[in-house]
């Protein structure tokens, strides 16, 4: 029944992305014994909560959930606790750690606000696989400011090969910007014929894309997978914000002037065949 | 996680939500992958027909008429009502002809003559003629239908759609413009509805809303059917030319303020981070000791 977890990708790849949370729920509700295919494989909004040791913030996903609970970074505790929920080892922890310094770093530089979390564990082969989340949300202050949110979901899975590390990156951006309009904005302007249009509206743009990367690095020792993954995903998140930028604010809005011209067609079209009989005419 | 599966009327209502959710052109991607996961044709078909039906109506699906060159718009205002045991049919004013429509196919059948209301067939007709013009101006490929309300006197329904699928490029667009114009109350009531999927390695929608609203001038409103109907568009064309260049203003507001708000292309030292001076010594040094471990290089 592979292909049922593929129709239930397919369908998330059309649905609204506002509305994922809500449409996965459906989902598993409709097939339960996928719900774990499916969480496993849909990326959803990154869901804030706080550290109850440190009071610091850190971000929940499928990757530190266990049951109902969710292990933080930076204490390493579950929320609600658990006895025996998995944690890395101590080596790994270790690693984790100065893992989630370092991002925290880069989120500061790159986000000024918002949250990160690293979680990294152990996989079969002897390697080792982690993910970076990192999260930023804007709220506007008033009803007419634009407001979004940011999530990075950055998957990597690593294996030593003597000095050297071969690294698989999954990265996935999502992003959601919203602005609302009204007339009572001092935008209302008389027409020439002193009526004046009342308006109201919204404009939202979100949507996910995920990229993938395979390189090589050199290492020294366990912390230059942490200089490794971080230039991974550093050039990564500016190569996806680039594209980013380029869907939202290009793609789309080449589209919307596919579907309607400002400029009159047919006056464009009289110009064409003006030209052409005068080109014919000139040939003549 | 606790999960509790839902019964199979809530399977049903699930499927409808999907549907009505469908990105336009995709209703039938949609429909596949829903067909799959139920895995219950028999059921699915004949409870998801509403939803169809909804989709279809809400989203101003367009349809070949038949005996015509030209497609209208399936909608609420299209709609006529079943009596006597009949089916439910839509007529396009335009042909002056009503049909029958399939929600699964999309296709007209049955197609046979009604009579235009004498009274505000003149207005609509000239509502119609100059709509025509403005969607040949102003839409790559626009369908419009003008209809006379079926609730109200003096009430018509301008109706238009513009649609672009370009699935091997992975998008799809649709343009959705109402008014309700009331000659009573001398009143333009209007929503403009915008929808675009980008989907190439991954799922990016644009939705937008705009409703409008704008008290008619007398002097349009006195004028004769063709003059007035002109005027009326005039004010239309001129709204929504204004709304797509507004666009371009919240697009840009969004790209600068929001989209820069949320995560710069490079931090304020204009460089790429230095990894090395990140970890920082006390890091390195510490980590360092573990050498010889699982991450150890010899």
């Amino acid at each position: 029944m592979a292909d049922l977890v593929d129709s239930m990708l397919d369908l998330m790849r059309r649905l609204p992305p506002t509305r994922t949370e809500e449409n996965v729920t459906a989902l598993i509700g409709i097939c339960p014994e996928y719900a774990d295919d499916l969480l496993g494989s849909v990326d959803q909004p990154l869901k804030l909560r706080t550290d109850r040791a440190t009071g610091r913030e850190y971000l929940a996903c499928d990757y530190n959930r266990d049951g109902e609970s969710y292990r933080s970074p930076w204490s390493n505790e579950y929320d609600p606790p658990l006895d025996d929920g998995t944690i890395p080892t101590p080596k790994l922890r270790k690693l984790e750690i100065a893992a989630n310094e370092a991002f925290d770093t880069y989120r500061e530089m790159y986000f000024e606000g918002g949250a990160s979390s690293v979680y990294l564990w152990d996989l079969d082969d002897g390697g080792f696989a982690g993910v970076v989340l990192l999260k930023k949300t804007m709220t506007p202050t008033t009803a007419h400011e634009p407001s979004g949110s940011w999530d990075s979901i950055h998957v990597f899975e690593t294996a030593e090969r003597g000095r050297q590390a071969h690294y698989k990156l999954t990265s996935t951006v999502m992003l959601q910007l919203v602005t609302r309009k009204g007339s009572d904005e001092a935008e209302e302007k008389g027409n020439g014929n002193g009526s004046k249009w009342k308006h109201e509206g919204e404009v939202s743009l979100s949507g996910s894309m995920t990229r993938q990367t395979e390189q090589d690095w050199p290492i020294l020792d366990s912390s230059s997978h942490i200089t490794n993954t971080g230039r991974m995903i550093e050039e990564m998140e500016i190569k996806m914000r680039n594209l980013l930028q380029e869907v939202y604010f290009g793609k789309t809005r080449d589209i919307v002037y596919d579907l309607r011209s400002v400029d009159d067609l047919e006056k464009a079209r009289r110009q064409r065949e003006l030209q052409k009989e005068l080109v014919g005419f000139i040939k003549r | 996680m606790s999960i509790v599966g839902m019964n199979n009327a809530e399977r049903i209502e699930a499927a409808c939500s999907f549907l009505l959710q469908s990105p336009p052109g995709e209703i039938n991607d949609v429909l596949n992958d829903v067909r799959n996961i139920i895995s219950d044709d028999d059921s699915l078909h004949e409870g998801v027909l509403p939803a169809l039906k909804e989709y279809n109506l809400s989203q101003f699906m367009t349809v070949d008429v038949p005996g015509t060159q030209h497609q209208s718009i399936i909608s609420e205002a299209a709609r006529v009502a079943a009596t006597g045991g009949g089916q439910e049919r839509f007529v396009d004013p335009r042909s002056k002809t009503s049909f029958l429509f399939d929600h699964l196919s999309l296709e007209a059948s049955d197609s046979e003559p009604v009579e235009a209301d004498a009274d505000s067939e003149p207005f609509r007709a000239a509502l119609e003629k100059s709509t025509l013009t403005y969607l040949s101006a102003h839409f790559h490929d626009g369908v419009a239908s003008i209809f006379a309300s079926k609730d109200r006197t003096n009430q018509y329904i301008i109706q238009v759609v513009a649609n672009k699928y370009n699935p091997a490029n992975y998008w799809a667009g649709r343009w959705r413009s109402e008014y309700t114009i009331d000659l009573s109350e001398n009143t333009i009531h209007g929503k403009v509805l915008v929808n675009v999927h980008y989907y190439e390695q991954g799922n990016v929608q644009l939705s937008t809303t705009h409703t409008v609203s704008l008290a008619l001038p007398a002097a349009v409103v006195t004028s004769s059917p063709a003059a007035s109907a002109s005027k009326i568009i005039a004010l239309i064309e001129d709204e929504e030319g204004k709304y797509q260049t507004s666009l371009n203003d919240t697009y840009q507001e969004m790209g600068e303020k929001t989209f820069k708000g949320l995560r710069r292309a490079l931090p304020l030292t204009r460089q790429k981070i230095d990894w090395d001076k990140v970890l920082g010594y006390k890091l390195g040094a510490e980590l360092s000791s573990s050498k010889g471990g699982m991450f150890g290089n010899t």
